[in-house]
């Protein structure tokens, strides 16, 4: 019980307290680049949430029995990012083959993901976490639930923005940095929630 | 001649990656909050920006089509690491503050990008030229954007106290918040600039 | 369509091997200098918690590495490495204590993530003043000047990250009691 605690605590300070893009500016580009519409938004973000998911626990794995075992801790972001960029192909390809029409929605973004520095970000944390295998998949997890949530704000925030009267100079990634440095503001009222 | 010097402007203002291309955002906003990381980032994403730029222009015959994105990005996480070893072991306490920042130039969209636009399809010499102007366009904003936040978060420029103790630092320049906004002001002053121009 | 896959699989192999080759290079020629600097850091952060001692001796018990500081022949003091989680991220301290009466030297934050003018002040002077003759136990952190040896006054408007510091000198304050004995 006091594991699944640990567990859920882990998850929401994850979403929130840490949020990849928010507090940790992990995943700009996508975020400024796709968050546009909601829809697209939210399917980018469950493609990223599947691929984080996977990649905690490839690169667990990989860290573990490989990195560390064999203390080759050099080969750490070289072997990272091609089991990223490996796991998005495999992604691209299930996606292609289910559902042809989220394919076409999701167009360049799809292969862009290996390039999206969230992942990587992720990647990277994984060794120094000190987790378990599991605790580690739910890192992953909670990670891609926080930049899905971050976007898919993003987006509903962009889109109620058509409307609005934006000055020239600001429309388009101006005025999308200025909306996401007051999220930002916002999400820091969470920090401290978690304690311990 | 011409040919180079116009490749090297190309990506201090037309094209700067940041203000224009609006790629390689991620460090652009997370350690600029002082001039010192702002330089730092600036440079070391150049050098790795040159090298691939170099290695993958003298091997761009040699690598099949249908693996280019995988060798580059193998041969730019090379070079990254050689970056973070060399930073690591020379430079600790540049290391230290830019800490996760360094392995995620592997994913900065900015020197991935420049592989599949420039090096791969053009010589060596014009390569260097694309890299170096992309690198100091890169870099002067960084260094721009770091100079704003340190001044008005911390009252100081690359840690000299400019602002006496009677400036209330405003915290938020320094932290995720600030970052945003201030990028957000930067490229609409830039917009402005150039629409005047233009 | 074969000769072509193993086309691919070749130029992908070969740049990885020349990757790996040439990084363990890198890694065998730059591990030195990175080892010096820890060392470097221990070796001053420990001068500064443990002020008496002139040399100093890497001993292990129970598992954990303690550092125990000698002025002729004496041991003076131990220091001892420790870390747990702050508001932002980890927080790595080091901790001087003498075992012989119970207290506290003082101790210096190696490494933390804490937000620059608010949490990072941890690593000021009047923060740090606050450990510096405390006996073994356990502090309460308040938010006003105190003069009770069990309290720790907390930095403005950085409650948390006093806390969390104050529970890992506490963790590292154990140790050291469990290990060397001293205070009640």
């Amino acid at each position: 019980m006091e594991e699944f605690t640990q567990i859920l605590l882990l998850f929401f300070s994850t979403v929130l307290v840490n949020n990849f893009i928010l507090v940790q500016f992990l995943g700009i580009c996508p975020f400024l680049g796709v968050s546009s519409q909601v829809e697209t938004s939210f399917s980018m973000g469950l493609a990223v949430t599947f691929v984080m998911t996977l990649t905690a626990a490839a690169t667990w794995l990989i860290n573990t029995f490989i990195l560390e075992a064999l203390n080759l801790p050099f080969l750490q972001y070289v072997s990272f990012i091609i089991v990223i960029a490996s796991l998005v192909q495999f992604v691209e390809m299930f996606i292609k083959k289910t559902s042809p029409v989220l394919y076409k929605a999701l167009g360049i973004y799809l292969p862009l993901i290996t390039t999206n520095c969230a992942i990587l970000g992720l990647a990277l944390q994984i060794p120094l976490n000190n987790y378990g295998f599991i605790a580690s998949v739910v890192f992953g997890f909670a990670a891609g639930v926080g930049f899905t949530l971050a976007i898919v704000l993003m987006a509903g925030l962009r889109e109620n923005l058509e409307f609005g009267d934006v000055p020239k100079a600001l429309r388009g990634v101006p005025i999308t940095l200025i909306i996401a440095g007051l999220m930002a503001m916002a999400f820091m009222g969470f920090s401290g929630m978690i304690s311990g | 001649m011409k040919q180079l010097i116009a490749d090297f402007k190309n990506g201090l203002w037309k094209e700067n990656p940041i203000i224009v291309l609006v790629i390689g955002m991620c460090p652009t906003l997370a350690v600029t909050n002082t001039a010192v990381n702002g330089l730092a980032m600036g440079l070391a994403t150049s050098f790795v920006l040159i090298s691939s730029e170099i290695v993958i222009s003298l091997i761009k015959k040699l690598i099949p089509n249908d693996v280019r994105i995988p060798s580059y990005i193998l041969i730019i996480a090379t070079f990254v690491t050689f970056t973070d070893y060399f930073l690591k072991a020379f430079f600790p306490d540049i290391a230290a503050s830019l800490s996760l920042f360094i392995p995620l130039i592997v994913v900065n969209c900015l020197i991935l990008g420049r592989q599949e636009a420039f090096a791969s399809k053009n010589p060596v010499h014009r390569s260097i030229a694309d890299a170096v102007g992309m690198g100091l366009g890169f870099t002067w904003v960084l260094v721009a954007l770091s100079i704003f936040r340190e001044l008005l978060g911390m009252g100081s420029v690359f840690g000299i106290q400019l602002l006496g103790s009677w400036y209330q630092p405003m915290i938020i320049m320094i932290l995720p918040a600030g970052a945003f906004i201030s990028l957000g002001i930067l490229i609409g002053v830039m917009n402005v600039i150039s629409s005047r121009e233009g | 369509m074969n000769k072509n896959i193993g086309k691919l699989v070749m130029t992908l192999t070969i740049i990885g091997i020349i990757s790996a080759l040439s990084l363990a290079f890198v890694y065998e020629w730059t591990t030195p200098y990175i080892e010096k600097h820890a060392a470097k850091a221990r070796e001053s952060g420990i001068f500064e918690v443990v002020p008496e001692a002139e040399s100093y001796e890497e001993v292990t018990k129970n598992g954990i590495k303690f550092y125990e500081g000698y002025k002729s022949g004496q041991r003076v003091g131990v220091a001892l490495i420790e870390e747990g989680p702050g508001f932002q991220g980890m927080i790595k301290l080091m901790v001087g204590a003498n075992p012989a009466n119970g207290e506290i030297y003082g101790i210096k934050i190696l490494e933390h993530e804490e937000t620059p003018g608010l949490g990072a002040n941890i690593t000021t002077d009047s923060y740090k003043s606050n450990f510096e003759g405390k006996p073994f136990g356990e502090y309460d952190v308040i938010k006003r000047e105190t003069s009770d040896p069990y309290q720790v006054e907390a930095i403005a408007g950085a409650t948390i990250s006093s806390e969390k510091v104050t529970r890992i000198v506490e963790d590292a304050v154990d140790k050291i009691q469990n290990a060397y004995g001293g205070g009640n």
